[in-house]
């Protein structure tokens, strides 16, 4: 049986040696394929079922062994390249967790000025933060009369989660002002702030 | 095409006496860093959100209070 090792191989490489390979085995004929990144798997197995062609696929370690024959043809004109995934969206792999509702440490009324530049300088950023969490006064952040109201409900709506802390809301009597986002607790707070790539403390 | 009305001070200290005429008055505006094409310093600036129907308000409420400021409208 014919092997493809496509191992360190990114898109369209792998796609390029399959399509090789099986031009020269003949029909039913097996052949293996060697991968060792889950994209490139997903993108060969789109593209040998497009053309009528079972994938088995097995994962040993950190290589997945993709087994297919040979009952289809490639045409010539079909382009490997069009089966690369199309890259994924600059991806925010930040979080910022707002513990209080100034920024920095020093006189009040400065730091609450600059929170706000802050927080309304989000929605202009390339990249955008995936998650908001807001603890202890931070929550007031969230509130219905936050002045920075309008920034977080937009960068919600863009997509980014927000994440109030709900003993503190509880604390502070403040659970019917919530304007945005939802009530969380310690484990989920906990959680994002874990599996993030990086946590900004303003 | 969307223009923002921005007001820009000479010092902090203006830009918070400002904000606190401003909510008095209950004229809706965001603090935003000085867009750099404004300025390159690290200032603060009010964004004023319901564009130039309130301007002439503004001017003559800051000015009854001698707060400085200048006017600048940016794309947005």
């Amino acid at each position: 049986m014919k092997t493809v090792d496509a191992r360190g191989q990114l898109c369209p490489k792998p796609l390029i040696m399959v399509k090789k390979a099986l031009g020269e085995i003949a029909e039913n004929e097996s052949l293996e394929i060697l991968i060792d990144n889950e994209t490139s798997v997903k993108n060969v197995t789109r593209f040998l079922e497009e053309h009528h062609m079972k994938v088995q696929t097995e994962k040993r370690g950190e290589t997945y062994r993709l087994l297919v024959s040979k009952t289809g043809e490639i045409p010539a004109t079909t382009m490997a390249e069009d089966y690369c995934e199309a890259p994924a969206p600059l991806k925010a792999d930040y979080v910022i967790a707002f513990q209080k509702n100034t920024l920095g440490q020093g006189v009040e009324e400065l730091g609450q000025l600059l929170i706000k530049g802050f927080i309304n300088t989000l929605p202009e950023m390339d990249k955008k933060p995936g998650t908001l969490v807001f603890l202890n006064t931070g929550i007031f952040l969230a509130l219905k009369q936050s002045p920075v109201l309008e920034s977080l409900k937009r960068l919600e709506k863009e997509g980014a989660k927000i994440l109030v802390c709900g003993t503190c809301l509880d604390y502070y009597q403040k659970k019917d002002e919530l304007g945005v986002g939802i009530i969380s607790n310690m484990y989920d707070i906990l959680d994002e702030l874990s599996r993030a790539g990086k946590v900004l403390y303003p | 095409m969307c223009y923002s009305t921005i007001l820009t001070f000479a010092s902090t200290h203006q830009v918070l006496m400002a904000e606190k005429l401003l909510l008095a008055e209950g004229i809706p505006h965001d603090i935003i860093p000085t867009p750099k094409n404004i300025s390159s310093d690290c200032g603060m600036s009010i964004r004023v959100r319901t564009g130039g129907n309130n301007i002439e308000t503004i001017k003559s409420v800051l000015s009854g209070h001698s707060i400085g400021f200048a006017i600048a409208e940016i794309k947005n």
